[in-house]
């Protein structure tokens, strides 16, 4: 009898370290393919302010079909059209992939949340193919539509990116929770950096669009700036070994200073270049780049933002942990 | 709490649709408008204005077009630079006058049969300003050997963009509403610019290389004549015609004048700071 029980939980213990072995591997696969479909994002982002930047984004007069095909002839792929069609194709190449993504986690992954993700982020890339769609075929409205194209092409790249992150080594490996002392917490200022990244894009996407002028997308670099370098500030101070935390907040602090210099260059070379009869360099590249390392310290800040509520927890009046957060709830 | 973000997402979505979907269609009223109107009868007493537009100062020296994302461009092209301000022996090109007030908008106007050419040639816009009457056939050719999108942006007139493959047949227009001026350009060749100004009547011109310009058949009658430049802005003055006048009415512009023209509204989406 004493047996049974024993053999049993042997058993189970067992059964439990090979299926944590199998749903870490499966995972870590997901996971490289989940980094694998955020570079694809990544270079369809730059793909995408490379029609904006050249002024392409009415070239191609159709769609889903590109001059009435699916693959453009060679006598096509001329002028603006190699922009336009080139993002078309990444376009393509990013929704069959995360459709592989969310097919893979659907079967995959144990974790209910993580595959309702992976689905999410592929109804994302849908969405945001329709949007394309609709910016061409109704030009009128184009600056009305081109700002959600934008904002949803960064969250949709966001979702990605936390995939990668909930799937990743670092995040099933168990930790100890330590407590997020301070106030703000540094889960609290993460995630309103993280949102405040996300305003700063839409505001710059509305300024490229000619939604509006620049002012807010000045305004909003300052507040942005601020929140990331404070919140790098908290996390070398409060967390100054847990390299978990210290390093994606290094990268966002480099990253925002390089965003600042960049956004400071692509404006006057966008100055300098208003008598230009075409979008000519340097403007294009600088802008691109902006935009660019505009979506990396997203990324950055979302991967710490997560870590961030892995590795910490709340500090209730009596000094001891306090129940798990909404989000902590949620996903760990 | 993912099924809640998930569900706000797709809410905020549908109601971005839903709210470009209810966005009113550009009303096309401008032919009902000249239906209501009554038609104008001529007396025999019409009159004639003319002039010329001057170009005060050094010109600009038109900026280098890289035309060589498109090979064919790069080898049909003839002039390879920036033909927005054009001047010869002091005179200014590609001005476009037209006569408002004075009874002009109180009469319909027999549109012409023949239509309006608007060449792609030598992947450039040729004229690149030009005038139009309501409803009156905008013909647009592609005499080039590579394909171009023709799309103007009009605020008050449908918007199209349509792609033109070499050899391919003239795309005929009409715009049924005035409109000063819209804006065309050519969505695979950046620097291909041209505009077009629509009105309800035919008392308009467009300076040529000279400077000249000439406005036949103007109705006897006081008017603001309004000269539009697309770089060097707009102006204006008073002039009555008599009776079987010829009337003179020159302009000139100055270098450095402003670069942004009254009756072109480049207008944002939202109005912020």
């Amino acid at each position: 009898m004493n047996d049974r029980p024993a053999s049993t939980s042997r058993q189970r213990s067992l059964k439990d370290q090979v299926g944590n072995r199998e749903t870490v591997k499966s995972n870590l696969g997901i996971h490289r393919f989940a980094i694998t479909v955020a570079c694809l994002t990544v270079v369809l982002l730059a793909a995408g302010a490379l029609v904006t930047s050249n002024e392409a984004g009415d070239s191609v007069p159709d769609w889903p079909l590109s001059f009435g095909r699916w693959l453009v002839s060679k006598d096509h792929f001329v002028a603006n059209v190699r922009y336009e069609y080139s993002h078309r194709f990444l376009a393509g190449i990013v929704g069959v992939t995360t459709l592989l993504l969310a097919v893979w986690a659907w079967f995959a992954e144990r974790r209910a949340w993580v595959r309702k993700l992976a689905l999410l982020a592929f109804a994302g890339v849908v969405a945001q193919a329709i949007i394309g769609g609709v910016r061409v075929h109704f030009p009128e409205y184009k600056a009305l539509i081109a700002v959600p194209h934008a904002l949803v092409a960064q969250s949709f790249f966001g979702a990605v990116v936390a995939i990668a992150v909930f799937t990743s080594r670092g995040w099933l490996a168990q930790r100890e929770v330590r407590l997020d002392a301070g106030n703000p917490s540094l889960r609290t200022l993460s995630a309103i950096t993280v949102a405040a990244v996300l305003v700063q894009l839409v505001l710059g996407a509305g300024f490229r669009h000619q939604a509006f002028g620049i002012a807010p997308h000045i305004v909003g670099a300052v507040a942005v700036a601020s929140l990331i370098i404070w919140t790098s500030v908290v996390v070398f101070r409060r967390h100054k070994g847990d390299a978990y935390l210290t390093r994606p907040a290094r990268l966002a602090a480099i990253l925002v200073v390089l965003q600042l210099g960049l956004g400071i260059a692509a404006y006057f070379a966008r100055l300098a270049s208003a008598g230009d009869p075409q979008p000519l360099e340097p403007m294009i590249s600088l802008t691109v780049a902006h935009l660019m390392v505009g979506a990396l310290t997203l990324a950055t800040m979302i991967v710490l933002t997560l870590r961030s509520h892995k590795a910490l927890a709340a500090l209730n009046v009596t000094g001891n942990r306090a129940p798990a957060s909404p989000v902590r709830r949620a996903i760990i | 709490m993912l099924r809640k973000v998930g569900t706000i997402c797709v809410m905020l979505t549908l109601a971005l649709f839903l709210i470009i979907a209810g966005c009113k269609k550009k009303p096309e009223k401008g032919a009902e408008d000249t239906k209501s109107k009554p038609e104008y009868k001529s007396k025999g007493d019409e009159g004639t204005i003319t002039g010329k537009i001057a170009f005060d100062g050094t010109p600009p020296v038109g900026k280098k077009i890289d035309m060589s994302q498109d090979a064919q461009c790069a080898s049909a092209a003839t002039d390879k630079t920036v033909d927005d301000i054009v001047v010869t022996d002091g005179k200014l090109q590609n001005v476009f006058v037209y006569v408002k007030g004075g009874g002009v908008e109180k009469f319909s106007y027999d549109v012409p049969s023949d239509p309006v050419v608007l060449d792609q040639q030598g992947c450039r816009y040729h004229p690149r300003v030009m005038g139009i009457q309501t409803q009156q056939t905008l013909k647009i050719v592609n005499s080039d050997p590579t394909t171009h999108n023709i799309h103007p942006s009009p605020k008050l007139n449908p918007e199209f963009n349509q792609s033109q493959p070499q050899g391919a047949p003239p795309i005929e227009k009409k715009f049924n509403r005035k409109e000063i001026l819209i804006p065309v350009k050519c969505n695979q060749h950046p620097w291909m610019k041209a505009n077009i100004a629509v009105l309800d009547h035919p008392y308009f011109a467009v300076s040529a290389k000279d400077g000249s310009y000439t406005i036949k058949n103007v109705p006897p009658g006081t008017y603001t004549i309004v000269f539009w430049h697309e770089t060097l802005g707009e102006q204006t003055a008073s002039i009555t015609v008599a009776a079987k006048e010829s009337k003179t009415q020159d302009m000139t512009y100055k270098a450095g004048a402003a670069a942004a023209p009254a009756s072109m509204e480049i207008a944002p989406t939202l109005v912020l700071p």
